[in-house]
């Protein structure tokens, strides 16, 4: 894996890790700092899955 | 009784009470589409109730209906996927109205609930309702048939 490659898989995991942690923000009744810490780190993991879920369909 | 309750009660029992008809009765074609429908029928009805009973907290059965439905569907059209391939449904007229149905419905209630994170909710909603209705209807009527290697 060279630079540019691991670059643009980093890139993308931080686009889907913002973009789950603004959906979980919006669908929760309530904004506080556990919600944020708990928020986070769910949608870190669903980023992981969603980029290896992404290569897998695409067959990369 | 008041008027959003009203309305989820007739959408209920008019639309949700067809689908049933229609999943129970008729050749495959007209039942996975009414299977279908029905999931799309019963979401806005759910998002009405929460408004008509004040409980913002019953919209997350919405949510889950709109994510789930359509993805019940898609079940139903790989596991139906040969009968349906000899006698495809085509039921796109009824498949918008529903849509539009949901998306009116979904409108009105945003510009009830007014700008921020419960209209951006509901937002989501619906674009998982009506997105969501008009794959699963497209995978039924085979227009994923290409896609289908292996």
């Amino acid at each position: 894996m060279d630079a540019q490659t691991a670059l643009r898989g980093a890139l993308e995991v931080l686009l889907w890790w913002a973009g789950l942690t603004v959906l979980w923000l919006v669908l929760i009744s309530t904004v506080d700092t556990l919600e944020w810490v708990v928020g986070a780190s769910a949608a870190l993991v669903g980023a992981l899955a969603a980029r290896a879920a992404r290569r897998a369909v695409g067959g990369r | 009784m008041n008027g959003w309750t009203l309305t989820a009660t007739v959408a209920l029992g008019a639309g949700v009470g067809a689908t049933v008809w229609g999943v129970a009765t008729g050749p495959l074609r007209r039942r996975v589409v009414a299977q279908n429908l029905s999931s799309a029928l019963a979401c806005p009805g759910l998002l009405l109730l929460a408004q008509g009973y004040g409980r913002p907290a019953y919209i997350d059965l919405a949510l889950v209906l709109a994510l789930l439905g359509p993805v019940g569907t898609l079940v139903f059209a790989r596991l139906l996927a040969d009968d349906l391939a000899e006698d495809p449904p085509h039921a796109w007229g009824v498949t918008f109205a529903v849509a539009g149905y949901g998306a009116v419905v979904v409108l009105v209630l945003c510009a009830v609930t007014g700008p921020g994170r419960a209209m951006v909710k509901l937002l989501v909603i619906g674009a998982l309702l009506i997105g969501g209705n008009l794959v699963a209807s497209r995978a039924l009527s085979g227009g994923f048939a290409r896609s289908r290697r292996g």
